[in-house]
């Protein structure tokens, strides 16, 4: 059972903080992906699990065991690197079966989990060419082999499909969605990329500045978004953040308005309310507006795109705010034109002037 | 010292404590310990001893035959002052400054002169056989080079039979025994062995000039001599450094082939620093004035090549 | 208009080049010439001679002892390079992938001496190398050339394992490697261009070396190929077909190796310079 712990983890070059305390449980057999932009802290977070970079202060657990001092090659952790780091010199065989070979494990046995690795992943025709003879997409596989054949705790994988094409990206993840399932090993995955985020994981973890800013089930973030960097990340199109104020606050309900739109009432959880006259930030999925002849939001039409199955629209309102809109497919839009929109019901988010979510009742 | 004093007692805030390694950190560092060990062992025991003790040496008045501890006196910089005043001395440096140009300009002009011309890299058996030829000095000890040039400056030798040949009998002489020219004729001697490498090095780095800028400058209305002056030259500037770095280091510690060649003379008008470092320590048996000589040569090696080193680099940013 | 000049060009160039391969083989070729004189003649500039004396050649490998040279100076090479390339590669390992910022000064250690000239320590390493009881063997030269290659061939070896990226380093940690299983399993196989380079270059200045002999081996036999050349030089001076003769049999061996290998060597030499 490696189940994974970090507490209170931080690391910091000289002066300057790259992982700002996280705390973090993982559960055996957990699929994770840390997601952020770039420079968040992502990366390093993963090689400080690996044992490649020391944290400066806190604790990582692995398997309950603490490992802040333990080498890499003793964590019995795997990683799956984003150059795939195969050994030039050695045959896919070879690469793949190099940690047994230290581990000095026989050579029949050895032979028989490079076998293995090689049907799980369908690549035996590959097992005596070298790395240079492979396409991306084979070398992302004989990585992948490698940290299989180690049979390891955890396997760690830092931006794997960054180098791949688009429709061989689409297919190595769901053979990754696939493999989580067969192995039921834990994984923590790295991607600077949402849907990837979205489409692998049990649990993501949003990082920004070397700081947590969610952890929880793709739905819930995309649902919940804990506060306005979140909520912009993930989700594509991109959720619309509006400016707005809040006109009256009547026991939950509040009502809002402003430059954009005519007016709009939301439910509030109870506690925290914001109070009246409060600037606050409103956020609405591109997929959650509807045409409607009263929608208190009117932006002027300057974008079309028909895809197809969806119609995605963009407009400017009157201060200026841009908005985006999914709309059905064979919508009678036009360029020029104002297109009211109404919300969702219950789709509608709220922001504080701090960035935090407010709570807010769902309908 | 006073100063020192006040600004540690008077530090408001003692300094952060430095984080405790780790253990995996030291380890590391024992490891790097471990890897750099043998080189710098026997680094440090037959390169950084004998540098220290040639200090050392260079403030003694020392035979060299007896033990430092009865036979020597301290002489304190008065071996210095003898290597930057002594007429003798003076001239073996400037021998070694004259040698420099004569290592440098031949090579590097002619190189010049191939690479533009050619302006391409040496393709095909014909450039084959033009990069064996030219690198064959290199290959071979400057010893031999020594001799083979020593016969060709004979007075039967080549270079006579070919001025007697062309009708400029008056001009013939023993080379290598005339003070006039024995210096010139040593220093012809290493451009002959720098050449090939000098020529490669100027090629090759031509070949890597991008061909549109030639293409750029002619419409641009550039004369052959105004690409030279504007493309070729700008292009090259880092293989020109890195050839005039190798000649001149060559030039101001040769050694080999003025042993040979001439063993100094006629007089001291071929002898260089290295030359006379041997001859002082073990012939005169002044051990100090040659230590004295040899870290002022070390200085001058220094002194040339870094100027250009750091012209390099502040280029390359 | 352009077409002409092209031409006159391109012939100006292969002109030059021409030019320049014959200047460089004459030294060679009046060598030869004189080596096929009679012995104890004086010869006279380049002439083929019309009884060629191809025996000078015989008699300059037995009075000047090639069979011994030649052992010597392998021994030499043998005593020296592979020492000299395995110290470098390890120290140039360890100054690239292992040490941090702290640790720097090290590199810059082993750089002061890149320029030194062999001249500015010969006096104390004699001294040295006497102290050591080493004064007249071949470890007088082979020690002595081992430290003094070092800067450089440490400069050279840690230049290529920067180039090599250090994710492989990372995954071979991750796969189990102790530091020592990683360099000779990983990165030595991944250096072995580098390090066939800095072994030729290694070789032909050991071969060629001069100074130390001189200095620190009286016996011929003991010494390398060019120092051998010195006291060959010295005995047989006045025997132009002989000296000339002994000459080429002394260059003979790098040149025949450098003619089978010209590629290596030619790329080894450029490289050599560019980084020296």
């Amino acid at each position: 059972m490696a189940d994974l712990k970090l507490r209170g983890v931080r690391k910091a070059y000289g002066a300057a903080d790259v992982i700002k305390g996280v705390d973090l449980d993982i559960a055996h057999g957990e699929f994770v992906v840390f997601v952020g932009p770039s420079g968040c802290g992502k990366s390093t977070l993963l090689r400080l699990i690996a044992g490649l970079e020391d944290i400066t202060s806190g604790d990582i657990e692995i398997g309950g065991k603490l490992v802040n001092d333990v080498e890499a090659r003793d964590r019995g952790v795997a990683m799956v690197f984003q150059s795939y780091a195969l050994y030039p010199h050695m045959s896919v065989r070879d690469n793949v079966g190099f940690g047994l070979r230290l581990a000095r494990v026989p050579k029949a046995e050895r032979a028989k989990a490079v076998e293995e690795a090689a049907r799980i992943l369908q690549m035996e025709p590959l097992l005596d060419r070298k790395p240079a003879q492979l396409s991306g997409g084979q070398r992302q596989r004989v990585a992948i082999g490698r940290a299989i054949v180690r049979d390891p705790e955890v396997f760690l994988f830092d931006e794997p499909l960054s180098n791949l094409d688009a429709a061989l990206r689409m297919d190595m993840r769901a053979e990754l969605a696939r493999l989580h399932q067969q192995l039921g090993a834990t994984m923590i995955y790295v991607t600077h990329d949402q849907v990837e985020a979205m489409t692998l994981a049990d649990k993501i973890v949003v990082l920004k500045d070397g700081e947590v800013q969610q952890i929880g089930a793709p739905m819930e973030l995309y649902d919940h978004p804990a506060n306005l960097f979140v909520a912009g990340f993930i989700g594509a199109p991109k959720m619309n953040l509006l400016e707005a104020d809040v006109t009256s606050v009547d026991g939950a309900t509040i009502r809002l308005g402003g430059a954009d739109l005519t007016e709009l009432t939301v439910t509030g959880a109870a506690g925290t309310l914001p109070a009246r006259g409060e600037a606050v930030t409103l956020g609405i999925r591109p997929h959650d507006l509807i045409p409607a002849a009263d929608g208190p939001l009117r932006p002027r039409i300057d974008l079309i795109e028909r895809l197809g199955h969806e119609t995605i629209i963009a407009g400017a309102l009157p201060s200026g705010a841009r908005l985006t809109a999914v709309l059905e497919a064979r919508s009678p839009v036009r360029l020029d034109e104002e297109v009211p929109l109404s919300v969702a019901p219950g789709a509608a988010r709220l922001f504080a002037a701090s960035g935090e979510a407010v709570p807010l009742k769902a309908d | 010292m006073t100063h020192l004093e006040n600004s540690t007692a008077g530090a408001p805030v003692a300094p952060a404590p430095r984080p405790a390694a780790s253990r995996r950190a030291k380890a590391q560092r024992r490891a790097m310990i471990l890897f750099i060990a043998p080189a710098f062992l026997i680094y440090a025991a037959f390169v950084f001893v004998p540098l220290g003790m040639s200090v050392y040496y260079s403030l003694l008045r020392w035979d060299g035959i007896g033990e430092i501890a009865t036979s020597a006196r301290f002489y304190g910089l008065r071996n210095y002052i003898e290597v930057l005043t002594d007429d003798d001395l003076l001239q073996i440096i400037g021998n070694a400054f004259q040698l420099a140009l004569w290592f440098t300009i031949p090579p590097v002009c002619l190189g010049l002169a191939v690479a533009s011309a050619i302006r391409s890299q040496m393709a095909g058996r014909f450039g084959t056989a033009t990069r064996t030829i030219l690198f064959l000095p290199q290959v071979i000890p400057l010893v031999a080079a020594g001799i083979a040039w020593s016969w060709m400056y004979d007075s039967y030798g080549v270079v006579n039979q070919f001025l007697r040949w062309v009708g400029l009998e008056s001009w013939t002489r023993g080379w290598l025994g005339d003070f006039t020219y024995a210096l010139p004729a040593v220093g012809i001697i290493g451009a002959w062995v720098l050449l090939g490498l000098c020529t490669m090095l100027l090629v090759t780095g031509i070949a890597r000039i991008d061909g549109s800028l030639y293409e750029a400058a002619k419409l641009d209305g550039a004369r052959p001599r105004h690409e030279f002056r504007f493309v070729t030259l700008p292009g090259l500037k880092n293989e020109i450094g890195i050839c005039i770095t190798v000649t001149i280091i060559q030039a101001l510690s040769s050694f080999d082939i003025v042993y040979i060649a001439t063993a100094g003379g006629p007089g001291i008008e071929t002898t260089v620093p290295g030359l006379e470092i041997y001859r002082l320590a073990f012939a005169h048996r002044q051990v100090g004035l040659a230590s004295a000589l040899a870290i002022v040569l070390m200085i001058l090696v220094l002194a040339c090549v870094l100027p250009i080193q750091w012209a390099l680099r502040d280029r390359n940013k | 208009m352009t077409f002409p000049r092209l031409r006159t060009n391109a012939l100006f160039a292969r002109g030059l080049i021409v030019l320049l391969m014959i200047v460089t083989l004459l030294p060679f070729l009046s060598m030869l010439s004189a080596a096929l004189a009679p012995s104890g003649s004086y010869p006279s500039g380049l002439e083929w001679p019309s009884d060629p004396a191809w025996g000078n050649f015989a008699k300059a490998w037995q009075v000047a002892n090639m069979t011994e040279l030649m052992t010597s100076s392998v021994l030499i090479v043998l005593g020296t390079v592979p020492a000299a390339v395995l110290f470098a590669t390890m120290a140039g390992f360890g100054l690239a992938k292992l040490t941090t910022k702290r640790s720097a000064w090290f590199y810059l250690v082993f750089v002061i001496g890149l320029t030194l000239p062999f001249e500015a320590v010969i006096t104390p390493l004699y001294f040295e190398v006497r102290e050591l009881g080493l004064l007249n063997t071949r470890g007088a030269i082979i020690l002595p050339l081992i430290g003094l290659y070092m800067p450089f061939s440490v400069f050279w070896m840690r230049a290529h394992f920067l180039s090599i990226p250090q994710d492989l380093s990372e995954a071979s940690q991750l796969d189990g490697a102790r530091r020592w299983q990683e360099f000779w399993m990983v990165q030595v196989p991944l250096a072995r261009p580098a390090i066939m380079s800095l072994s030729i270059l290694l070789f032909l200045w050991t071969w060629n070396q001069f100074l130390l002999p001189v200095v620190l081996v009286q016996e011929p036999t003991r010494r390398t190929m060019a120092g051998a050349l010195g006291a060959f030089q010295g005995q047989w001076g006045t025997d132009i077909p002989l000296l000339c003769a002994g000459s080429l049999i002394i260059l003979a061996p790098t040149v025949i190796l450098f003619l089978i290998f010209q590629r290596q060597f030619v790329a080894a030499l450029l490289q050599g310079a560019v980084k020296g």
